[in-house]
């Protein structure tokens, strides 16, 4: 198999995701976010210049500068405001997550094989692999976690690997649809970010596991 | 054009006129009366696809408003000018009580409503999966403030679950959608389309494992958002933690949304002919969601959850209607309960109120210390459950016809022994809060305004059961 810069760069992404789940610092976490999302926007603007899409490089513009750096900066503001550091875990200990997701990696590589190849191409490429470990470790980061913040992180590594699936394996979506959906993201974490505080300010805890007061 | 333009305009200039510093009892009676000439307006307007005389309104590539996406934009507009009629009586009680609102929290909650009634509306005027999914993404993200209305701690645990599970299940649609797209590219039209119409028409070409995959994402997504047992789960803690306009709006209109949206890619399912396994699947899931929503209405201790639960069995039937490939009775169905159900989520916002609590087991006597609100709750749970004459019994029995028309039995059986339990269940519990003996606790207030909507409701109900009977027959032959 011959490695192409987009495969590379599409795979570091999906390490930078598996090292978030053997992380248990929030700050780090949001690092580690915020490197994997610039490098899903380098990957935009590396594709942008083989297929000579100028749309994507508007898309990477405002992937980069929304989910990179807006989004992790505010989380890192409300991390030092509450106060709270790092994520004890559920379920599997983080260390344990870490090599869960690796053999993730493994098996999005497997499934990814069964995918019919797109048009253009003669096989299935290392990118369909990294999105689908994208979206599998950001499915494991929230189920081992029990912060709400861990929570909005393993939902934005869940859109990116559905980002990033998008961009490779298909001809990429129409701009006005990619820009509806980071409008919609960017809103659901604002709310989730300001429903953090309250949460944080009514049970004087910020973990999920707990919220266990409505049941039938 | 101009048939967006208005949809949009008016829910938007009452959203601004909310959060502007009017003074709340202007907005609350302004409210209610835009949006009723706001529903006389789109009916004028959509008039011609209603009666079939154009076959769709088409705005631009993506955009159109089809025969059945018309009739439930009416229906949502219907809806959410009821509920926010009742919401000016609902919400002055409210003020009355000790532990009141701000005012700044009812005028969020009045721009947010219009902002989700917007949002619900754009749902049906999506002609392409991506603008379908953003419309529908968007209902959650301006309905979550309204669940978040109590600013209590259950309130801020129903919203977070009600954020977290919705947008992660509608992240599965998002990816469902992305193979759709994937699907086209391979020799059905060039360089792919989203377009709902061109993928209708251009269904046999498209590549079918892909496909496949998409709608099976695309159904467990928007199942999230319509409450499809086992991913049921936000739903009975949203509808009952939200204050009752907004729980009537959430289960009278939302549900139908994202249940829209199963319906227009299974549309997309059925025009590649090769519509072995969606069919099966989706009156399966649908009659699973019935049979588990009858058993959980059984051991249930709140009152509103009661509600929400018989809003999930609900909408396993109109899964059923949509797996049957019959759009009449998908809407049918989603029209009888969704007046139904809003008369009852406004009536036990009004004894939820008066009693102070809302576990069934606090609640007794209601036809002792309010006769009419009783009378019109029994009515109402009666038209839910689909019992005769109201208009559910109409449009779950042609289901059930349907489903046997179709050599479905094992379906109709299950669905029966759902229905039955359901009804049992709903009774049950209905009699232990409509006789005994009323708490001295209770505050009973305004019997005529506040039960004023309910009848209207349940008069419609009514209306409905009698009338639509040989219309429903010719369409569904």
């Amino acid at each position: 198999m011959s490695i192409t810069l987009a495969g590379m760069i599409a795979i570091t992404a999906a390490v930078t995701a598996i090292l978030m789940v053997g992380s248990r610092q929030l700050s780090m976490n949001l690092v580690l976010y915020s490197v994997q999302t610039l490098l899903v926007a380098g990957l935009t603007i590396v594709i942008g210049i083989q297929h000579q899409e100028s749309n994507l490089f508007l898309i990477a513009l405002a992937v980069a500068s929304i989910k990179a750096i807006g989004i992790p900066r505010a989380f890192l503001w409300i991390v030092k405001a509450i106060q709270v550091r790092s994520d004890p875990g559920t379920i599997l200990p983080a260390p344990l997550a870490m090599h869960f997701g690796i053999v993730l990696m493994g098996a999005s590589s497997l499934l990814t094989s069964g995918l019919p190849v797109p048009q253009g191409t003669a096989k299935i490429s290392l990118e369909a692999t990294a999105a689908l470990s994208l979206l599998l470790t950001g499915i494991l980061l929230m189920l081992t976690r029990r912060v709400a913040l861990s929570q909005i992180l393993g939902f934005l590594t869940i859109e990116n690997g559905i980002y990033l699936f998008a961009l490779t394996q298909t001809s990429g979506m129409p701009l006005i649809v990619e820009m509806g959906i980071l409008l919609d993201v960017l809103v659901a974490v604002m709310i989730a970010g300001l429903l953090l505080f309250r949460i944080k300010s009514s049970f004087e805890h910020i973990d999920v596991t707990q919220l266990t007061g409505l049941k039938d | 054009m101009e048939t967006l333009a208005l949809t949009s305009a008016i829910p938007l200039l009452l959203a601004l006129l909310s959060i502007s510093p009017c003074k709340l009892t202007l907005i609350k009676s302004v409210v209610p009366s835009a949006l009723w000439i706001h529903f006389c307006l789109i009916a004028w307007l959509c008039w011609p696809v209603i009666t079939e005389t154009i076959p769709e309104i088409r705005i631009s590539q993506g955009l159109a408003l089809s025969h059945l996406g018309a009739l439930f934009l009416l229906l949502t507009i219907f809806v959410a000018a009821s509920a926010l009629t009742h919401a000016k009586f609902f919400f002055d009680k409210e003020e009355s009580r000790t532990a009141a609102p701000a005012p700044r929290h009812v005028a969020i909650f009045y721009a947010c409503s219009n902002l989700f009634l917007l949002a619900m509306c754009w749902v049906f005027f999506c002609d392409n999966l991506g603008y379908l999914w953003i419309a529908i993404e968007a209902t959650t993200l301006t309905s979550a403030p309204l669940v978040y209305f109590g600013r209590t701690r259950h309130a801020l645990e129903a919203t977070w679950k009600y954020l977290i599970i919705c947008s992660v299940g509608i992240a599965f649609a998002l990816l469902g959608t992305v193979f759709i797209f994937a699907s086209s590219q391979h020799g059905a039209i060039a360089g792919g389309s989203l377009v709902i119409s061109e993928l209708i028409h251009n269904g046999s070409q498209l590549q079918y494992s892909l496909m496949r995959l998409g709608f099976i994402f695309c159904l467990l997504g928007y199942g999230t958002k319509a409450g499809l047992f086992p991913l049921h789960s936000w739903l009975p803690d949203a509808h009952a933690e939200a204050p009752a306009p907004a729980s009537a709006l959430l289960s009278g209109s939302l549900l139908n949304c994202a249940l829209f949206g199963i319906w227009r890619v299974n549309e997309i399912m059925v025009s590649t002919r090769h519509n072995l396994i969606s069919h099966d699947l989706i009156v399966w899931l649908g009659t699973i969601t019935v049979l588990a929503a009858s058993i959980f209405l059984v051991r249930q201790h709140g009152f509103k959850r009661l509600w929400a639960y018989s809003s999930i069995e609900n909408v396993g039937i109109m899964l059923v209607a949509i797996g049957l490939g019959s759009g009449a009775l998908f809407f049918l169905q989603a029209l009888n309960h969704s007046i139904a159900k809003v008369s009852l989520f406004l009536l036990s916002g009004n004894i939820v109120q008066s009693t102070g609590s809302k576990s069934l087991g606090e609640i007794r006597g209601v036809i002792k210390f309010a006769p009419v609100w009783g009378l019109l709750l029994a009515l109402s749970a009666f038209a839910v459950t689909g019992a005769p004459p109201f208009g559910a019994f109409l449009s779950e029995w042609l289901i059930l016809t349907s489903a046997a028309d179709a050599a479905n039995w094992a379906v109709v059986i299950t669905l029966i022994l759902g229905l039955t339990l359901s009804f049992v269940a709903v009774s049950n519990h209905l009699v232990k809060v409509l006789f005994g003996n009323p708490k001295p606790s209770y505050a009973y207030f305004q019997p005529i305004l506040t039960s004023l909507l309910p009848a209207c409701l349940v008069a419609c109900s009514l209306v409905l059961g009698f009338t639509t009977g040989y219309e429903v027959f010719k369409a569904v032959q």
